[in-house]
């Protein structure tokens, strides 16, 4: 891997587990488990869209296992893992069928995998299938937090795209 | 590729029929007066909560943890709980078909009748 590709990977990453750490300092906007607005991901939708799906992948899965050892909840990570493949495996589905200005449809449709993802993780953990339950009130976070971080994603990549290839 | 609009349209679509379901999940009148207490998918305790004159507190010891619950006036909640995230106590007292859920500690609190969607639909 050359030096050029390395330092922007691990600039992103850096980007990303910062604005993962000062989300996770806001207060919760609601009581239902769940629901946040994973800004972090700006920098996943904007890296795969750029550098590509190796890039995206490994900028996520080092944000992934930092941020739950910054946040003191390994068990966290368990969740945000399944969420985070789903996640993944949708914005490389997407990324083949989106023009440049669609960026931002592939950040909701991710956006709502890793809800799936999470919700079918607590089944797994709790042995407890009503928990399904829970899932279109995480839709309707997913599809808002989806399309905020999928627009931040897209100007991002409008803007400064360029310099991140 | 597909439109921009047409992306728009089905974004638009899953989304209200989320907000439906949800409202549905969430404004759904409370029958049942029964709360179950699931550790590890297993039934751990049965809680009549029509039969709760006094405020009631217990703890229920998962193995992975402690929680400890209150039940007052008819109504059931996890005031306290030694998990790193305290996702249960913000989750405050039961209601509707939505269930208290403590993923640490693999615990669940839901109403006896409250069957899922399944029962919403029904």
């Amino acid at each position: 891997m050359d030096v050029r590709r390395l330092a922007k990977d691990g600039v992103l990453t850096a980007l990303a587990l910062g604005i993962f750490v000062v989300e996770l300092q806001l207060p919760a906007l609601t009581p239902i488990p769940g629901v946040k607005p994973g800004l972090s991901n700006i920098v996943t939708v904007a890296a795969m869209f750029t550098l590509g799906p190796a890039d995206a992948g490994g900028i996520l899965a080092c944000r992934l296992l930092l941020g739950a050892l910054f946040a003191g909840n390994m068990m966290a990570l368990l969740y945000s893992a399944a969420g985070g493949t789903l996640a993944y495996v949708t914005l490389l589905i997407f990324r083949r069928v989106l023009t440049k200005n669609q960026i931002w449809v592939a950040s909701v449709f991710a956006a709502m995998a890793h809800n799936v993802g999470q919700v079918l993780t607590a089944i797994a953990v709790t042995s407890t299938p009503s928990i399904i339950v829970y899932l279109p009130v995480l839709l309707v976070s997913g599809v808002a937090a989806g399309l905020l971080t999928g627009l931040a994603a897209q100007y991002t990549v409008n803007r400064l795209g360029k310099h991140l290839k | 590729m597909v439109k921009t609009k047409t992306w728009i349209i089905i974004i638009s679509a899953i989304f209200l029929l989320s907000l439906v379901f949800s409202a549905l999940i969430w404004l759904r009148p409370q029958k049942a007066n029964v709360a179950e207490i699931y550790v590890d998918g297993e039934l751990y305790r049965t809680v009549d909560l029509s039969e709760a004159n006094e405020d009631e507190t217990f703890t229920v010891d998962t193995g992975r943890g402690v929680n400890t619950v209150l039940v007052s006036a008819g109504k059931i909640r996890v005031v306290d709980a030694d998990c790193p995230d305290g996702v249960c106590v913000k989750s405050g007292w039961l209601t509707g078909s939505a269930p208290i859920v403590c993923l640490p500690h693999r615990l669940v609190i839901k109403l006896a009748d409250s069957g899922g969607l399944d029962a919403v639909a029904g």
